[in-house]
């Protein structure tokens, strides 16, 4: 009972701690979450006697809201949006960095400071400009975001050098001169359409910004050639079309749906994508099953002796973690180095381009497959067999019909009927096989043309390489968007799979 | 004609014996059950050939491409290369994140679905029945389809929780006990279902609490399903690939071996070759145990559906 209240104790400590950050990172939703988490958590368990089932249900429901629930909700909202590299800032940090970098030269009469450039919380830690105003000895703490006045208390001398400033320290001019680029690029914004740089270690310069945000009509303007940029689908753009860079996330509607389905550059690769996953999946169920029935037929002989032998050696390749299983294919499918072209040159005197080729990629990912799967439908076809009454084949032979026949009329059918619901979970197993695509071919051979899928990508492998594999940059609004169609098919095969099960009407 | 049929078709009853003794006999016993220990023997050799690769691979001193299947001069070399030498992978950490990860996420996982489990089949309230179903919907969808999700979430919570953002184990595995209720509750509450209701309602006349009944009776009944379930879920999570490897990027350290050792194998295949397969086989020996002693768990009924990854 009383390890109880600690652990509640120490959570609501846990989350409270974490309040100040997420109000700093404007994380409503987040923030949302977690309070109405630990206040069910607070409320169920400190009430005795009420709440029982609440008792059992809150903490795991709590894992699969965060974890499974939000993340597809949060997928949908996603692929409406351009988020992804570009357009990953929120809209204000946007206009800020667009402004910032547009600071025009330093002229006869830009105001200079004295600059101690500092570093939060240790030298590695982020940048800070320590200002001071010659002409009225004024000190200012320049952030990403704007001027702070200084508070004298906080300030850290040495003789007329600052060496700190609360939790700001000092950096030297080699320390500096480590961080160099990121200091070339700091710039804070002051407010009135201007920003201060450093120019060197030791003096910062206020210059004009000559882009100008105008936030009550929401457009930028160029204040040289006076050109006006409207806001459109996350970046400015001009009348011309001319767009400022970075954009923000913002909702764009059915955008990257639009893109599946219209852009040559990616529906092509999108369709062909598709329907490898399809053949990807249903030949893999083919083969493994074909094969698992074989082995099971030719095991199932009462005569036959050391089967159990046969059967524990037979599943090894299925006890292997598969991650491990496809990396040492991987490796012996090597077109140069691996055992199988070695083996076949010295035998046959051919080699083949197991990875490198379209067709042969397809065929190593069937081949490997079949490796692991074969095992399994081997195992539930054994049962399977097993399960079916002897006396209903005897009874089909004493009404005439051949071995062959009664397998065909008897045997096979009852079998499939025990058997489907798994060749179904198969499938959708099959469907979204990252495992084995990713670390057999990864996706490979490119198409030609560069384009962003490979020629064996499933549509699992294609929206982790466009969220998280290209070397262009994440683009998470149009993985999101073809998250939903592997999550339109798998709702698919799941209706069919309960329509074989008829799981839901079992429910009590 | 008669023998190649026979031996085709589906075994059956066996005809009775026409011919002892003599050449003849073989014939008969090969036709009967011989052939199938000839179909046996090639279906381990293609079963086990990759297997016996790595093994010798581990052993044989030298390159992937001069490998053969007995090893020329075997040696231990790959073993102390990868465990002991300072150039190399930080291989020991990654299995003790694969460890840490397995061995928390199932011991949560069956804490969490047992509990929601036991209520289910115990207690009866508002939502009983929406609530068993809504599992079984949101179970379909598995977590890794919401990977961009789940990245920006857990990039999300690294700033306000460092401890179990990404890059962390932790968050790792706050994720995969995403999918803690869901088909374990199922299979659980199918158990529990079995356990006599008489138990429960005798220790209520005795003034026993939900909770002891909870914990002193039905857990108890249930150790052997809450074992399996543990370990199966054990076993998954050492073969998860893609939340841990959009979780862990970038930090070597805090990989598991899924993550670890592709990254580790695909700088060059050729030469480390030898290594890896000695931390394949490594990393590979806690799953192949438990898969053996799990067996009969994992083909009979209690996984129906359930296909490993």
């Amino acid at each position: 009972m009383v390890a109880k209240y600690v652990v509640l104790i120490v959570l609501n400590g846990i989350v409270l701690s974490g309040i100040t950050a997420m109000i700093e990172q404007k994380a409503w939703g987040l923030m949302a979450g977690v309070l109405i988490s630990i206040i069910a958590l607070d409320v169920v368990y400190f009430s005795p006697r009420r709440f029982i089932p609440g008792k059992y249900l809150v903490p795991g429901t709590i894992f699969l809201v965060f974890f499974a629930v939000f993340p597809v909700i949060y997928t949908l909202y996603i692929s409406f949006t351009n988020y992804g590299t570009g357009n990953i800032l929120s809209k204000p940090t946007a206009v800020t960095t667009i402004q910032l970098s547009s600071l025009e030269p330093p002229t006869a009469t830009s105001k200079t400071y004295g600059l101690q450039v500092m570093a939060e919380g240790g030298v590695t830690g982020p940048i800070a400009f320590f200002l001071t105003d010659p002409a009225t000895s004024t000190e200012e703490l320049g952030l990403l975001d704007g001027l702070q006045p200084v508070d004298p208390a906080k300030v850290k001398r040495d003789a007329d050098r600052v060496t700190g400033y609360g939790d700001y320290v000092s950096l030297n001019l080699s320390q500096a001169n480590d961080r160099t680029v990121i200091i070339e690029a700091f710039a804070v914004p002051t407010g009135n359409g201007t920003a201060i740089r450093a120019e060197g270690f030791r003096k910062a310069r206020e210059l004009r910004q000559r882009l100008q945000f105008d936030s009550a009509a929401d457009t930028m303007t160029d204040t040289v050639t006076g050109t006006v940029y409207r806001p459109k689908d996350g970046y400015f753009v001009s009348e011309a079309g001319e767009q400022l860079t970075p954009g923000w996330r913002t909702v764009i509607g059915l955008g990257n749906f639009q893109k599946v389905f219209n852009d040559p550059n990616i529906r092509d690769p999108f369709i062909r994508v598709f329907i490898w996953t399809f053949l990807f999946a249903l030949l893999s169920v083919v083969v493994t099953f074909t094969l698992g029935l074989l082995l099971a037929m030719v095991f199932n002989s009462p005569k036959m002796k050391l089967k159990p032998m046969y059967r524990s050696l037979v599943i090894i390749p299925y006890a292997l973690p598969s991650f491990m299983t496809a990396l040492v294919w991987k490796g012996m499918l090597n077109d140069t180095f691996g055992v199988v072209n070695r083996y076949l040159d010295t035998l046959f005197g051919i080699t083949v381009p197991w990875l490198s080729d379209p067709f042969w990629a397809k065929v190593s990912l069937l081949l490997v497959n079949l490796w692991l799967g074969f095992p399994y439908m081997f195992l539930i076809c054994t049962g399977a067999l097993q399960g079916i009454p002897t006396d209903l084949t005897e009874a089909a032979r004493v009404d005439g019909a051949t071995g062959a026949k009664a397998f065909r009329k008897v045997t096979f059918p009852l079998l499939l009927v025990a058997v489907s619901p798994l060749l179904i979970s198969s499938f959708a197993f099959n469907f979204n096989n990252f495992n084995l695509v990713k670390l057999l071919t990864n996706g490979g051979p490119p198409f030609s043309g560069g384009s962003s899928a490979g020629q064996t990508d499933i549509l699992i492998s294609y929206t982790y390489n466009l969220a998280f594999g290209s070397a262009r940059g994440a683009d998470y609004g149009l993985a999101s968007a073809i998250s939903v169609f592997i999550f339109i098919v798998v709702a698919a095969i799941s209706a069919i799979s309960f329509k074989f099960t008829r799981t839901f009407e079992e429910v009590k | 004609m008669s023998v190649v049929t026979e031996s085709d078709a589906p075994p059956i009853a066996p005809p009775p014996g026409r011919i002892i003794g003599g050449p003849g006999r073989f014939v008969r016993w090969f036709s009967d059950t011989g052939w199938r220990h000839v179909v046996a023997l090639l279906t381990l050799a293609f079963a086990l050939f990759p297997v016996l690769w790595v093994i010798s691979g581990s052993f044989t001193d030298g390159n992937l491409s001069s490998q053969t299947l007995i090893p020329k001069n075997p040696t231990l070399d790959n073993y102390r290369k990868l465990l002991t030498d300072p150039g190399h992978p930080p291989y020991w950490s990654w299995f003790k994140n694969s460890m840490i990860v397995g061995v928390a996420t199932s011991l949560l996982t069956v804490a969490l679905a047992a509990a929601a489990a036991f209520a289910f089949s115990r207690l009866r309230f508002k939502g009983r029945r929406p609530g068993l179903l809504a599992l079984l919907l949101i179970q379909m969808f598995p977590a890794m389809l919401a990977m961009t999700a789940l990245y920006l979430l857990m990039l999300t919570l690294k700033n306000i929780y460092p401890a179990i953002g990404l890059g962390t184990i932790w968050g790792l595995i706050l994720i995969y006990l995403g999918g803690a209720l869901g088909v374990n509750t199922w299979l659980m509450k199918g158990f529990f279902d079995t356990i006599p209701i008489e138990l429960d309602e005798s220790a209520k006349v005795d003034g026993a609490t939900h909770a002891e009944i909870y914990f002193k009776i039905v857990l108890p009944l249930a150790a052997p399903v809450l074992a399996v379930i543990g370990l199966l879920s054990f076993i998954n999570t050492q073969a998860e690939y893609l939340l841990a490897s959009i979780m862990l990027r970038g930090s070597e350290q805090k990989m598991t071996l899924a993550v670890g050792l592709n990254q580790y194998i695909s700088q060059g295949f050729d030469s480390q070759w030898g290594p890896f397969a000695a931390g394949a086989l490594i990393g590979a020996i806690p799953v192949v145990v438990l898969f053996l002693f799990l067996q009969r768990f994992i083909v009979s009924g209690l996984t129906a559906g359930a296909v490993k990854g």
